[in-house]
């Protein structure tokens, strides 16, 4: 690779500026990565300079540690893959012990995402993280894997009216709300989170899917499901719709994503509203392409002519 | 050192019924047994895991078989071609001291590794005896000391233990192979090191999605097949229905 996104200059010779501005929180450029698909980011130390990102979000934390489902939690689709993790995460204490530590050293801009089984989960981990100074959060509330929690907040409008407001009341800093495709009227939901006191809205999270794999051995058949989540290229057109209905119904900025592979894919997050984007489930087909998007994000905004990241939102969205 | 490599196939063919041998072209200087390459399969969402089996300076060989869209694309390349990989990838076996008595045990395609496994053993001066199982004589793979055709690899097992003594023995293969290598391991007292296979994602350690239980000295916890494993102490392995 060897080039920086800075490299590049707009037509005034100016280095192209692709910063984000959120008020509470601020990012170099727009591009993040999702929860669940980066860990806490050490992995990809291998593959690109985590550094030269937005942000990584990452995987869901919880108070306790989670050892997550049992049984098969992969199943690869048509353009995309199913998945039931479970959640399997180290805990907030292990987080704040041994994670926290690396990104501050790395100078890694990083949001936490959380997630728990009651309000009162929630609501402990958001005091948490405002006496840790976690400068952002992005609630999960939308994790179709575990029973008797996530998916109802994230599915009925006075359930995550009355978390986050729970959350807010303890947290002052960046709150991201993220939402679940998994319902009939999302801006009804959006709408929730907003009056609620969130920050910013970030959507898609996966899609309830089946995978289904027949074997058979002359008559004998053998069947097994993989219920859970699809996420990839395939989400796509769903996340846009999606995001482009929260954009209509709300007035927070917004980070899409869901199936964005390119920088195609991000100019069309961006169109329909995003002020942002995360990359996840590309990030285990091509480890590399949250930075490589950084570059070739700022490369387009050079050589089309806007100004900068700003510039070339504003035309999208005219 | 970076992890994402690209390299140009220097040699693929057909070793035996749906087995293809893949030689291709990198920068690494070092890739042990038991570590894994990760290939990317355009229009595929989830890379392809192959174990190493045999590594020169500047080229790596895979041995796979040919059972899905990815292999099958795989197989349509060409000497020249260029892959998309990640290496090296996951943990390695440990390798037996000179002097020191290693039994192999490779069923089917799982002769992979052993392979790379046998030749760096006996390059550090072990004892080494490679056994490996076929369906039939067709997809038979060359290079072990022993090759058994239908039935079972581990039908004479006992006999080849009590005569050769191995203080180590390594297997790669399908689950019920590997759960049966610990079992007559764990009876004779021998230690087992197993290179495991499940369905990947990511293939780094982050998504979870490969995990297994272990039950080692801290207890039972997860272990992620691609970046804890492949390579497993068989008897700390909690095998799952």
């Amino acid at each position: 690779m060897g080039r920086l996104a800075d490299e590049f200059k707009n037509s005034a010779g100016q280095f192209v500026d692709l910063s984000v501005d959120f008020k509470k929180f601020k990012m170099k450029n727009p591009v993040m990565t999702a929860s669940g698909t980066y860990g806490y980011s050490d992995e990809f130390d291998a593959f690109l300079n985590v550094k030269n990102l937005g942000a990584i979000v990452t995987k869901g934390v919880t108070l306790e540690v989670r050892p997550g489902n049992e049984g098969r939690r992969i199943f690869e689709t048509e353009a995309g893959m199913i998945n039931r993790i479970g959640l399997e995460n180290v805990g907030i204490e292990a987080f704040l012990s041994d994670k926290l530590p690396k990104l501050k050293e790395k100078g890694i801009n990083f949001v936490l995402n959380i997630a728990g089984k009651t309000v009162d989960d929630y609501v402990r981990l958001a005091e948490i993280c405002e006496n840790k100074g976690i400068t952002a959060i992005e609630t999960n509330v939308s994790c179709p894997n575990v029973k008797s929690g996530c998916l109802e907040f994230g599915t009925d409008k006075n359930c995550l009216y009355d978390l986050i407001s729970g959350i807010r009341e303890k947290y002052n800093g960046f709150l991201i709300v993220k939402l679940t495709p998994n319902v009939t009227n999302i801006e009804e939901l959006a709408l929730a989170a907003q009056n609620a006191g969130a920050d910013c809205i970030s959507a898609i999270n996966t899609l309830k899917g089946l995978g289904v794999e027949l074997n058979f051995n002359g008559t004998k058949v053998s069947k097994s499901f993989v219920q859970g989540g699809l996420s990839g290229r395939c989400v796509k057109p769903v996340a846009l719709s999606m995001v482009k209905r929260i954009k209509e119904a709300v007035n927070l900025p917004i980070i899409g994503l869901g199936g964005i592979s390119c920088l195609k894919d991000l100019l069309e997050f961006v169109a329909v509203g995003a002020d942002a984007v995360q990359i996840g489930t590309e990030n285990f087909t091509n480890p590399d392409i949250a930075e490589r998007l950084v570059y070739e994000l700022a490369e387009f905004i050079a050589v089309q002519g806007f100004k900068d990241f700003n510039n070339l939102k504003e035309e999208l969205r005219r | 050192m970076k992890k994402n490599h690209k390299g140009k196939i220097l040699n693929i063919e057909t070793v035996a019924k749906d087995m293809v041998k893949m030689q291709f072209a990198t920068e690494l200087e070092s890739i042990l047994p038991g570590q894994f390459v990760s290939i990317l399969i355009p229009n595929k969402t989830l890379r392809r895991p192959f174990s190493v089996a045999d590594f020169a300076k500047g080229v790596i060989t895979v041995i796979f078989k040919v059972k899905g869209d990815g292999t099958n694309y795989l197989k349509s390349l060409k000497t020249g071609d260029i892959i998309d990989y990640l290496a090296p990838l996951g943990n390695t076996f440990s390798l037996a001291n000179s002097g020191e008595k290693a039994l192999l045990i490779g069923a089917g395609i799982g002769i992979a590794p052993m392979l790379y496994l046998n030749k760096t053993l006996r390059q550090n001066g072990a004892e080494t005896f490679l056994i490996s199982g076929f369906r039939n004589e067709e997809e038979a793979i060359n290079g072990s000391d022993k090759t058994v055709i239908g039935g079972s690899v581990l039908d004479n097992i006992q006999n080849i233990i009590d005569e050769f003594k191995p203080e180590i023995i390594y297997s790669c293969g399908p689950k019920i192979v590997l759960q049966m290598v610990c079992d007559i391991a764990k009876r004779n007292g021998i230690k087992a090191e197993i290179a495991m296979e499940k369905v990947m994602a990511c293939g780094i350690g982050v998504c979870r999605g490969c995990v297994i239980k272990l039950n080692g000295k801290e207890g039972v916890k997860n272990a992620s097949v691609c970046a804890d494993g492949p390579v497993f102490n068989g008897a700390e392995v909690i095998w799952e229905d």
